[in-house]
């Protein structure tokens, strides 16, 4: 039951016969008017309860790209269905979803003869990564005066997952150009030990003379040197922190957004550079894996899985973790640790199992530096500020103490603002594999 | 309201309906309210259980309804039981009124009244009960004053001719009445007194009865059970078959009539009312139109805001409330001195004495005042702090400079 706004000005007109009339009956009268009316126009309105729905929605979205839900009303009674529709998405679904009053559900006029079917289309522009399930349809019908109708809200499933942004792919091309460029200068400047033998070629001017490989010299007219390329097939590890320390908010973002960035952009370059890329997401528990695959589907394949990573508040258990990348891991890898360098939580975990890690594999702690703590660090122009400088002073100089010790552990240490997090982490693994170092 | 056809075949992924029919929701409805329908009926006979046996009484003070220590119910209800028809009023209007149909008028206290009420009461030809009521009987009658000292309550004696005092014989009261002209019978005069000071005064005049008595106390249900007081009560008041009870009350200003008010707005305008009901129905529908929603509200677990900042402010606020100047600026002088020596190729091991010999050097300033500002004694206070900020940010501003 549902009564519309010309129901309310029907009442509305009563205010003639009572002004009129001026008796309570009138009034008495009018109201009954009122109500058989709508009682009349309830008893003829179509059922909601016979209309088939179904909801169509794209099994998966890039977060902060446009989309639509269309809901489809099959009539299968046999009265023509006049009325609006509301199909219900959480509100950081809808376009203006982060609006503070929230955003309201676009509603749709639909009129549907009998046997016949329509198709609504509400836009969707989600604002927050994960599985986003849709609410109920909600159908009120009205019947032929347009006073009243009934109204139903029906369970239709409906599923959208929002993948992550993935805005850091315009470093990509950059990247995969420097990896080009490492493959192409592999037999001129490097021989680290690390490097696999490729091919044999004819020496050109500028070669390297200790690149010359005598015995195929002396088989042949020309001067043959050896090429090298960076090694392939080499194991990556990303190891994404979900736990307390990601939730907390750098600029706009949370610290696992910017992970989640970075482990996209440096997954699709190690899948270029042919090396085999598999992620974990852990605090106390996996949250989220995504094992080797063909290179062409890595990157589907890690957006898949950190859709629906989200920071946990819990502390993370860095021996699970440990215990967890070993047993993952059979040969030497570059394992990435997407984390934050907190001081605190660094010296109570991380510092005390690392050695483990580092002992068989190439360790790399990739962590979000925060831009307000260097405004603190040089605005001093009140007392407050100057006390607030102190702190920021004393919490870098923790951060640089705690960075140096895991240097010393071998590990390397990757600290940058948000937006340049992925960037660099990028330009760190290309600089390790031009070394030869993985 | 009709089932929906079992034989419509429904594609994947369709919903038709939720299963229910005008009968299954109809009874889902009834047991949903049963419970509140059992409540809304207990309440109901509730109140009609509190409301039905109660009668209605009061705790005026010698008000015929008030069953109290201080009220005249047993004295109204035995008058009642011989006939006597008892108007009980509380505005001089309306002891006008009724007392236009002739019988006593019991006065009891004039504490409320103004003048014009007492003027009026005065004016009254009925016979009148004065209790308590000094200045109304010194208008009635002007040689007639209140007695010369509160005489407390006792049982006194009635010393007099009146017949009704007579047969009473004793009653309790205290105060009285003084008579200093003679022109009144004074009955039932305090233990000690003046012959022409009583509790009980009677005064024939044009025509009509005046009785005045000094104290409420006879009447009330405490007292009238003792010595004669319920004799002389009954006697006084059921002299004839009408009795006005009058006992004034504070917000009767009894300046107006109060029955013609004058013209009010619906006898101007006669569709006012009715006009005002029905928009007052208009309101209901709208807000049964706006109440409806379209489908529940969609809720959605919000992410946590914690600024990743927020631990070092805290650390700074802590800092300031604990006034700890000497810890802020060691901090201030280490990362100042941190950032210096990296900036000048020292090593992070290099000795004081070293760095501070570089940096005297490249900024030109002197080694000691150098010395002072990083390694020097800590600041006291903000001033200092202030201070020491400023001046190690424009030490390392010179040796970063180019």
């Amino acid at each position: 039951m549902a009564i519309t706004s010309r129901a309310v000005l029907v009442a509305l007109l009563g205010l003639v016969p009572v002004a009129v009339l001026p008796a309570p009956v009138t009034v008495l009268a009018w109201a009954l008017v009122v109500v058989v009316l709508c009682a009349v126009d309830v008893a003829l309105a179509a059922s909601p309860r016979e209309v088939a729905l179904s909801r169509d929605v794209p099994r998966s979205v890039r977060l902060g790209q446009p989309t639509a839900s269309a809901v489809t009303l099959r009539n299968v009674g046999r009265r023509a269905l006049r009325g609006v529709v509301r199909d219900a998405w959480p509100p950081s679904a809808l376009p203006d979803g982060d609006a503070p009053t929230g955003a309201r559900t676009p509603r749709h006029e639909v009129a549907v003869p009998p046997g016949e079917a329509r198709t609504v289309r509400t836009p969707l522009l989600p604002t927050r990564r994960g599985d986003l399930a849709a609410d109920r349809v909600t159908l009120r019908t009205v019947g032929p005066l347009g006073l009243a109708g009934r109204q139903v809200s029906l369970t239709v499933p409906g599923r959208l997952r929002v993948l992550p942004e993935f805005a850091s792919r315009r470093h990509l091309p950059s990247r995969l150009a420097r990896l080009r460029e490492l493959d192409g200068r592999a037999a001129v400047q490097v021989r680290g030990a690390g490097t696999e033998f490729d091919s044999l070629r004819e020496y050109v001017d500028g070669d390297d003379v200790r690149s010359i490989d005598w015995r195929a010299t002396a088989r042949r007219q020309e001067v043959v040197v050896r090429t090298w390329r960076p090694e392939r097939d080499r194991h990556v590890l990303l190891v994404v922190d979900t736990s307390r320390t990601s939730a907390a908010r750098v600029l706009d973002a949370t610290r696992l957004e910017a992970s989640v960035e970075a482990a996209l952009l440096l997954g699709a370059l190690a899948a270029h550079a042919g090396d085999r890329v598999e992620l974990l997401a852990y605090d106390r528990r996996v949250r989220a894996r995504a094992v080797d695959t063909h290179q062409s589907r890595v990157l589907p394949a890690l957006a898949e899985a950190l859709a629906g990573v989200q920071p946990e508040l819990v502390e993370t258990d860095w021996s699970g973790l440990v215990a967890q990348v070993r047993s993952r891991l059979s040969r030497r890898a570059l394992v990435v640790l997407l984390t934050s360098l907190d001081p605190a939580a660094v010296e109570q975990g991380l510092l005390e199992v690392v050695g483990r890690l580092t002992r068989r594999h190439l360790v790399v702690l990739a962590s979000v530096a925060d831009p307000e703590l260097e405004e603190l660090r040089t605005a001093r122009s009140t007392v407050e500020e100057a006390f607030d400088a102190a702190a920021a002073e004393r919490a870098a100089l923790e951060r640089v103490a705690v960075a140096a010790r895991l240097r010393q552990r071998g590990v390397e240490v990757v600290e940058a603002l948000p937006d340049d997090l992925a960037p660099r982490l990028a330009d760190t693994y290309l600089a390790l594999k031009a070394a030869g170092r993985l | 309201m009709t089932a929906p056809a079992a034989s419509v075949a429904l594609r994947p992924g369709e919903v038709l309906g939720d299963g229910t029919t005008g009968r299954t929701r109809a009874a889902g409805g009834w047991r949903r309210a049963r419970p509140w329908l059992v409540v809304a009926a207990v309440l109901a006979i509730g109140v009609l259980v509190l409301l039905l046996p109660a009668p209605r009484t009061s705790t005026t003070p010698g008000a015929p309804d008030n069953a109290g220590a201080s009220g005249s119910r047993a004295i109204a209800r035995v008058l009642e039981r011989q006939g006597v028809e008892i108007s009980y009023v509380r505005t001089t209007a309306a002891a006008e009124a009724a007392a236009a149909r002739g019988g006593t008028v019991l006065l009891l206290g004039d504490v409320w009244l103004v003048p014009e009420q007492v003027d009026r009461v005065a004016a009254l030809e009925n016979d009148l009960v004065l209790v308590d009521a000094g200045w109304v009987l010194s208008s009635v009658a002007p040689g007639l004053t209140a007695g010369t000292d509160a005489a407390p309550r006792r049982v006194r004696a009635a010393a007099c001719d009146d017949p009704d005092a007579r047969a009473a014989g004793t009653i309790t009261a205290s105060g009285s009445v003084a008579d200093p002209s003679g022109t009144a019978t004074v009955c039932f005069p305090p233990a000690g007194g003046p012959a022409t000071e009583g509790a009980y005064v009677v005064l024939e005049q044009d025509g009509r009865r005046v009785t005045a008595l000094s104290d409420l106390t006879p009447l009330t249900n405490d007292a009238v059970l003792d010595e004669g007081n319920a004799a002389l009560a009954l006697r006084a008041l059921g002299r004839h078959e009408h009795l006005v009870w009058y006992v004034p009350s504070l917000d009767d200003a009894g300046t107006s009539a109060g029955e013609d008010e004058g013209t009010s707005l619906t006898d101007l305008v006669p569709w006012v009312r009715p006009v005002g009901l029905w928009l007052l129905l208009v309101l209901v529908v709208l807000v049964v139109w706006r109440a409806r929603r379209l489908g529940p509200v969609v809720a959605e677990p919000l992410p946590v805001v914690v600024r990743s900042a927020e631990t070092t402010r805290g650390r700074g606020r802590l800092y300031r409330r604990g006034r700890a100047h000497g810890h802020a600026a060691a901090a201030l002088r280490a990362g100042t001195a941190t950032r210096t020596a990296q900036r000048l190729g020292l090593p992070r091991s290099a000795p004081a004495p070293a760095l501070v010999d570089a940096l005297a050097r490249a900024t030109g300033q002197d080694a000691r005042a150098v010395e002072q500002l990083l390694y020097g004694p800590p600041p006291t206070d903000d001033a200092g702090l202030l201070r020491l900020a400023d001046d190690l940010h424009h030490l390392e501003s010179e040796v970063h400079r180019p």
